[in-house]
């Protein structure tokens, strides 16, 4: 029988759809059954769809001008190199 | 990806293709992120930097002949995965996580020897994600714990979630294998989850 631990064991494969029928069935048997993993792993989505939500990895602003800088840069040395070849 | 999302890829890219400043601009605010996750889970920080910030400039010849088979935001992070691949051939890599353990120390002391839950989940999370995103303290505190999972986690967890890149992707991106991928994921997810109840609980980071 799957316990709670088990079950905390694949929480994330079952969140995603990942796990066979038969694994899958028995999470969900377990799942009627208790409140404690029932809320374990509705808590476990609620802080998922929070990363989903939060910025992904924000770069500074600072750095994505310099980006810009290089990129102008070479974008300029592109145009040029062109014009002279023509 | 819906139909005016890849309109406007397609545009973004002829733009880029076409050297256009501009479109430049917004695709470096639109990617860089995503690619310095990619860059992260192999190198330091400043050297991470460096190689996205030379992608960069690689881009503007490489796009000439993109192809767009897969989408863009998936090429740019192979261009920066395979430029950190190759730096690395003379460096050894570092793989923090223990692959064997599915569940965080923290988590599994939660449970008895019979396997059920000692102590178990006592808040139900609030349900909507942008009313928990309003609290600028969870965001902040959000962000600490992120920048303290191992890089490896970081940016598997990143990749699949906040750039909703498909599994195939993320281990051809990073270079795992699709079970340890799993691993990765669910490592760092106990870790997010056990963050987000002490603050719910606690009201404090």
């Amino acid at each position: 029988m799957l316990m709670c631990r088990d079950l905390a064991e694949i929480a994330s494969d079952y969140i995603d759809g990942e796990l066979n029928g038969r694994k899958n069935l028995s999470v969900k048997m377990h799942l009627m059954m208790c409140k404690d993993c029932r809320t374990f792993i509705g808590n476990l989505r609620a802080s998922n769809n929070l990363l989903s939500a939060h910025s992904s990895g924000r770069a500074d602003e600072e750095f994505l001008r310099r980006i810009d800088e290089r990129v102008a840069e070479a974008l300029n040395a592109r145009k040029n190199n062109g014009s002279d070849s023509e | 990806m819906t139909d005016s999302d890849a309109l406007r890829e397609a545009a973004l890219i002829e733009g880029l293709r076409t050297g256009n400043n501009q479109c430049y601009q917004e695709a470096v605010r639109s990617y860089t992120p995503g690619m310095l996750a990619v860059a992260r889970f192999y190198l330091d920080h400043s050297s991470a930097e460096e190689i996205v910030q030379d992608c960069w400039v690689t881009v503007i010849d490489a796009v000439q002949k993109f192809e767009g088979r897969s989408g863009l935001k998936t090429w740019l992070h192979r261009i920066v995965a395979n430029r950190c691949k190759n730096r690395l051939r003379t460096a050894k890599r570092e793989v923090a996580t223990d692959f064997s353990e599915t569940l965080e120390p923290e988590l599994a002391n939660r449970f008895n020897s019979t396997g059920r839950w000692d102590l178990p989940p006592k808040l139900q999370f609030h349900d909507s994600a942008d009313t928990l995103m309003e609290n600028g303290a969870l965001s902040d505190c959000l962000d600490k714990h992120l920048s303290a999972l191992p890089e490896t986690q970081r940016s598997a967890l990143m990749l699949y979630e906040a750039h909703q890149h498909k599994s195939d992707d993320v281990c051809n991106i990073l270079d795992v294998s699709a079970s340890n991928l799993r691993v990765l994921l669910h490592r760092a997810r106990q870790k997010i989850f056990l963050m987000v109840e002490t603050f719910q609980e606690t009201g404090e980071c």
